[in-house]
This record gives C-alpha cells, structure tokens and sequence, in this order.
C-alpha cells in the first residue's frame, strides 16, 4: 500500500514515484539550476498582531525567515506579511505542526489564528545560481544579494501571479520558495521552465526542507 | 510604468495595487441620507492636481494605504497604511 499516492502537487509528474503518500517527480535533476514541486511540505498559515507577543513567540518578522524547532522537527519560519506568516514542516506533520503553533501562541492572549493550508496551496523550489536571472525574467524584484539576501521573505506578482517568494539558499546556492495557490502551481512552473530554458533549468523530484 | 511607494514592501508596479479611489470622510450609515450616500459613494472631485486616495497593495502586503499623488505629475508625497494611520491619530478611518 505505501506506493499508493493519497496525495498529490499541483504540477504534473511524469515519471511519478510516491514518497510520504505524496505522488512526486522521480526525475533527478544533473545539472545545477532546477526546479522542483515542494508542494508535500506541510504549510501552516498564521495571522495576528502585527508587532505583538506572538511576533515573539514565532521568532521572526515580516520579510524575514528563521529554522526553529517548535515541536514537531525542523521547521521555516516565514513572515509572510504584516501580521501573517507561514510556516513550513516536513510531510504529513501539519496537523500536529498547526497545534504545537496554536498551543504556543495561546499564551499570548492575543488574537490569533492558525490554519493548515497545505492542500490548498502550491510550493516550488527554484535552486541555483542563475536562479536570480530567471526570477527576473518574470518578476520586476531586484533579486540582487543587496536587496534580497538569503532569508529574505516578500510578495509580489510573478508572471502575474501573487507569490509568496522566500529566498532560502542551500548549502551557499541560492535557492528560492515560491508559495501560491495551487490552482495556479502548474502554470508558474511551466512559466519558469520556459525562460529558465536558455540557463538550462531542470524538473527534479521531491527535495524536502533540509 | 508607475512606481508606488509601499510603506510596507518598498517600491512596486502599480499594477499590483488595486485603485480603491479618493479618500474622504465616510458620513455616519445612521444619520445620512440617500442622497448623500451617493454622493460619498459615486461623486468624486477628480482634480488634476494633489489628491489623496486609497490604494490596496492586493500582490504584496494586502493592506490599504492612504497615498497623496499629483494626478498630473504622478509624484507620490506620502503613502502610509490607512489602518495603522487611524489607529495613531485615533480618527475614523476613511478607506472605502
Ligand atoms: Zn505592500
């Protein structure tokens, strides 16, 4: 039964394996710029004060992110807006990431809310060092280190779309979140293949948060 | 292109704000009469000159802004977040 998906991303998958009951993209990127579908991660949106106590207790502001541990493994914090943010976890932990959030924030006495998003929305991973040149294709941000250095969170329109984009570099390579509805997931993905072709971007399966 | 300056997310593309239109006093819904109503809902004074009006940065932090804009020059003079404005100088808001 474990190969049977009971889940999947918005993007299209071919060839297909499952992992975490999610259907995901076997394919394995070679080159060094890539694209691929983290929609399995668990999103966990958050709304309150602006500047509050709850600000403090999820450790990071808007435009910001941070890794922290708030109970259920390794999780990104993401301060997504003013008064909102969105926290990433490993698969199939959203249920238990929502609670430890809201058993955390109950202390506050502030107003809060706390939803689990993660069927809902889309999440793509754009990695590499020609990342930047294909983010600007689509998108009038300056992605330059001086303006937009890793753990950077803004929203803006991507080839149109409303996207949450998160810089978060891995291993020194930056590496680029990008959270949306899922109804529009198959179209960015297909929007940034095509200008990311010339630099040689490639679809490679599932990676995960680390 | 024009440039807004988000308090919030810095310089965008107006194209990622949606024009709410002219800010203005909202008249009391339990006093008013039907005629001012509409007045305050489709009368504007359109002036070709500084105005201040509501914006919605609907691609970016999704909150209102009260932006003072030359309508003839397009200089923005100030754009602050309608809310937390209100909240300051404890007056009615007046985004519509
Ligand atoms: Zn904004």
């Amino acid at each position: 039964m474990s190969d049977t998906p009971i889940a999947r991303g918005p993007v299209a998958v071919s060839p297909a394996t499952v992992r975490d009951g999610w259907e995901v993209d076997a394919r394995v990127a070679t080159g060094t710029l890539t694209l691929s579908d983290e929609s399995p991660l668990a999103k966990v949106h958050v709304r309150a004060p602006f500047d509050g106590a709850s600000r403090a207790a999820l450790g990071v502001g808007f435009g910001r992110t941070a890794r922290a541990d708030l109970g259920t493994g390794e999780v990104l914090v993401v301060g997504s807006g003013p008064g909102e943010w969105l926290v990433l976890g490993a698969p199939n932990t959203a249920g238990a990431l929502r609670a430890a959030i809201e058993e955390r924030l109950a202390g506050t006495g502030e107003f809060t809310t706390v939803l689990d998003l993660t069927h809902g929305r889309g999440l793509l991973r754009l990695t590499g060092r020609e990342a930047a040149t294909v983010l600007g294709g689509v998108c009038a941000i300056d992605f330059g280190d001086a303006v937009t250095p890793d753990g950077t969170a803004l929203r803006s329109s991507l080839a149109a779309v409303v996207t949450d984009i998160v810089r978060d570099d891995q291993g020194g390579t930056p590496s680029y979140l990008l959270h949306v509805e899922r109804s529009s997931g198959q179209y960015l993905a297909d929007a940034l293949l095509d200008p990311g072709r010339p630099s040689g971007l490639e679809v490679t399966g599932f990676r995960g948060l680390a | 292109m024009m440039l807004l300056p988000c308090p919030w997310c810095g310089p965008r593309n107006s194209t990622e704000f949606r024009y709410v239109g002219e800010a203005g006093p909202r008249p009391d819904p339990a006093t008013v009469t039907p005629e001012q109503w509409r007045r305050y809902l489709y009368v504007h004074a359109n002036p070709c000159g500084p105005v201040r009006e509501t914006w919605y940065h609907r691609a970016g932090c999704r909150r209102y802004l009260s932006v003072e804009r030359d309508t003839a020059t397009n200089d923005v003079r100030s754009a602050v977040d309608t809310a937390s404005a209100a909240a300051a100088s404890s007056a009615p808001g007046d985004a519509r």
